[in-house]
């Protein structure tokens, strides 16, 4: 467990022991809203994916919001069972697993989950039908299963068209499952209106031949890329986005109109030349797996290298005098979800100044 | 808290959920008896780096098996606290700490246990003083050299010379020694290893001779680590090794033959959706992919194809057989920052589960 000193609420931000993970909760309530208008007068409900932030006090946030205007939430989705754990023990009821669970330990728990929950379930495979149908027969209850299509993250998922239609037969005809519908994820990428649109025809084109056959269901897509394009395209009943809430330096290129809320504060440790500082904030405090965190708001100041431990900052001009011991730097995550994924606690924080520590309760639960 | 994935020992290990962070005990200690054969009859000794496996139960087992020096090395004041209060009597923490709040937790470690701290910069000594003094503690301060990291450090021995003065006149520090870490390319041969090992301890050796002619004694030399074990401990002058990725390994130190892979991660397959695809249920979360995709162990003809945060995908061969609910074990590229992503380890022998171990100081950045 991270063991940080529990500072009191109102605690200038500045000086919070580091790394800290911050979260600015107004930023992170403004880009909420930036979403939720998206889907005032939409067809199409949110199921925030809660996987990134891990977080169930962030997601209790984003369900008020949306349970406060013309916007609505069709319940949460998730990545494993123990995050679907935590997230029923917070008091989220209808949560679906967008991933498929295979072990007969998993399929177990989930079963176990549904005697109280709307629980439902991504598939791509008729062994896996047949695994959940059995475990959830035997446990006397009903899992929602969702097709999960291919939609072109060359990751799980039936093809879309025919074979759908056929895994989705056999869900029909299987004891203890209740067909819902189908999932797709596609690729978060630069494109085009039309593109992201296009991202999203199989999926429909799916629903289309599933309806001829008297099956209808539900469309869940993600995620933050397309939201409003998938709020506007007829046929899409549901959005699992995840990453709009804290962002993070990656997505902000893609989608400026959201801002990065959660960021590493770090200190600068060491200042041993004129143009190079090192903080302590490094691999194990920014997880840099699909990109280096960036350092903000110094001109002429970029971290360029970090190892386990640390993080180096190579100074330029007038930002050889900043940065000296004891300072205070900025990185934004490069990918929100492996920073998070390094913490226990989000520090959240309104105007400069702490509101209080928020339990990362799902942290951990791979399985 | 709600309750994590905790196995029973006894186990079998194709009947443990996944993802799951498992160690090879006989790797294990295979790798720890490698150290302490190698440290016991010289005069230099392991400080087993506790960054790497951050757990209490692990470094006493490293000081049980012998070749230490009685004490770990930790990379974080958080991290230290769990080693004291996980019994450990010695503990050197190899970063500055600078922040008011680490330190006055530091001095507080002091009470406790030896504590010893690196340090680059005379203000920060100073800082280190008068907490100490405050709460009538020593504490050690052991000098950082920069000898090619380019990170901390003083710059040269002249610079060495004179922080060693102003610590050993501050009452609250006493100057225990100095300490240099350093990288090596990858995949260096041995020969490239002695030579580059003894090149950039040299800078190290030359700063306690200069310390020493001041009449200052130098009782720590601290450098060296898994890649020049067998370097450092060879340099007369050097006392102390910072050693730790030997114990759990990676890919990244193929090189070092003499360790065995001790740490895996085990995924099972849970979605085969088109010929020569497979998908597991590890992703980046539980392994490190920054120095490279993990190995797949044991399987011929199939690789990891890519890895997202909660899913790794694999490429399967022609006429390579991989199925839903297949297991598949996973060697990491960069031990020490997949450890750090776990709350557990489950040790293994002999294909079942033979002890749990909680990574205690996992996310102690502080």
């Amino acid at each position: 467990m991270e063991r940080p000193v529990f500072q009191p609420p109102g605690t200038p931000v500045e000086e919070l022991d580091t790394p800290a993970l911050v979260v600015d909760l107004d930023v992170m309530e403004q880009n909420i809203r930036t979403l939720q208008a998206a889907f005032d007068g939409s067809k199409a409900g949110v199921r925030p994916f809660v996987t990134p932030h891990q977080c169930p006090q962030i997601a209790h946030v984003q369900a008020n919001a949306l349970g406060g205007g013309d916007a609505r939430t069709t319940g949460i989705a998730v990545t494993s069972v123990g995050e679907a754990e935590v997230f029923a023990q917070a008091g989220f009821s209808s949560i679906l697993v967008a991933s498929q669970l295979v072990t007969r330990s998993k399929i177990a728990r989930l079963c176990a989950l549904a005697a109280s929950n709307r629980i439902s379930v991504a598939v791509d495979s008729s062994s896996n039908v047949a695994s959940l149908s059995e475990a959830a027969t035997a446990a006397g209850a009903t899992l929602g299963v969702l097709v999960e299509l291919e939609a072109g993250l060359g990751r799980c998922g039936v093809m879309p068209g025919g074979a759908a239609v056929e895994l989705a037969r056999e869900i029909m005809g299987s004891s203890g499952l209740e067909f819902q519908g189908v999932m797709a994820i596609p690729p978060v990428e630069a494109a085009t209106e039309a593109d992201l649109r296009q991202q999203l025809q199989p999926a429909l084109d799916t629903r289309e031949l599933l309806e001829r056959e008297g099956l209808s269901g539900t469309v869940s897509v993600a995620g933050t890329h397309n939201y409003n394009v998938a709020a506007a395209v007829e046929g899409i009943t549901e959005v699992q986005a995840g990453s709009y809430p804290l962002m993070d330096f990656k997505y902000c290129q893609l989608r400026p109109e959201f801002r990065p809320a959660a960021k590493v504060l770090a200190s600068v440790i060491s200042h041993p030349i004129d143009t190079s500082a090192v903080l302590d904030a490094g691999h194990k405090a920014t997880g840099p797996d699909r990109g280096m965190a960036v350092l903000e708001g110094v001109p002429g100041a970029a971290a360029n290298r970090f190892s386990a431990e640390h993080g180096v900052v190579d100074l330029e001009e007038s930002a050889i005098t900043q940065l000296r011991p004891g300072d205070k730097a900025w990185l934004v995550p490069n990918d929100l979800a492996l920073c998070i994924n390094q913490y226990d606690y989000i520090r959240a924080v309104r105007n400069g100044r702490l509101e209080g520590y928020w339990p990362i309760a799902a942290r951990g639960r791979f399985t | 808290m709600t309750q994590l994935y905790r196995p029973t020992p006894g186990t079998l290990v194709e009947d443990l959920d996944t993802p799951c962070l498992v160690l090879d005990m006989d790797a294990l200690d295979h790798n720890m008896d490698v150290m302490a054969t190698y440290y016991e009859g010289r005069t230099s000794k392991l400080r087993p780096h506790g960054k790497n496996h951050k757990t209490p139960a692990l470094a006493h087992r490293q000081m049980r098996l012998g070749g230490t020096i009685g004490g770990v090395c930790s990379a974080k004041v958080s991290e230290a606290e769990v080693m004291v209060h996980g019994g450990i009597p010695s503990v050197f923490i190899t970063s500055e700490i600078r922040e008011p709040l680490k330190i006055e937790r530091l001095c507080t470690l002091a009470q406790q246990a030896e504590m010893l701290v690196a340090c680059d910069n005379s203000d920060n000594a100073r800082d280190l003083s008068r907490a100490a003094s405050a709460q009538g503690v020593t504490v050690g301060v052991v000098i950082e050299l920069e000898t090619g990291l380019r990170r901390c450090g003083v710059q040269d021995a002249a610079q060495g010379v004179e922080l060693a003065k102003a610590v050993q006149s501050m009452p609250g520090l006493a100057f225990r020694g100095i300490m240099s870490h350093q990288v090596i390319p990858a995949m260096p041969e041995r020969e490239d290893r002695v030579t580059e090992g003894r090149r950039v301890i040299q800078g190290v050796i030359d700063l306690k001779d200069a310390i020493e002619a001041a009449g200052i004694p130098v009782e720590i030399v601290s450098t060296g680590e898994t890649w020049s074990y067998d370097v450092a401990g060879e340099i007369p002058g050097v006392t102390e090794i910072q050693g730790g990725s030997y114990l759990v390994m990676e890919t990244g130190y193929g090189y070092m033959t003499d360790f065995h892979y001790a740490g895996k991660v085990l995924t099972t397959v849970i979605s085969a959706p088109r010929p020569g695809v497979a998908v597991g249920d590890a992703g980046q979360k539980t392994v490190a992919t920054l120095r490279g995709m993990p190995e797949v162990e044991g399987r011929p003809g199939v690789t990891v194809e890519s890895m997202d945060p909660d899913h790794v995908v694999f490429r399967v061969g022609e006429g390579v057989s991989l199925n839903v609910g297949d297991q598949v074990t996973l060697i990491p590229s960069q031990q020490d920052a997949t450890v750090s992503r776990w709350d557990r380890f489950v040790g293994v022998r002999n294909g079942r589960v033979e002890a749990v171990w909680d990574i205690q100081a996992r996310g102690c950045h502080n």
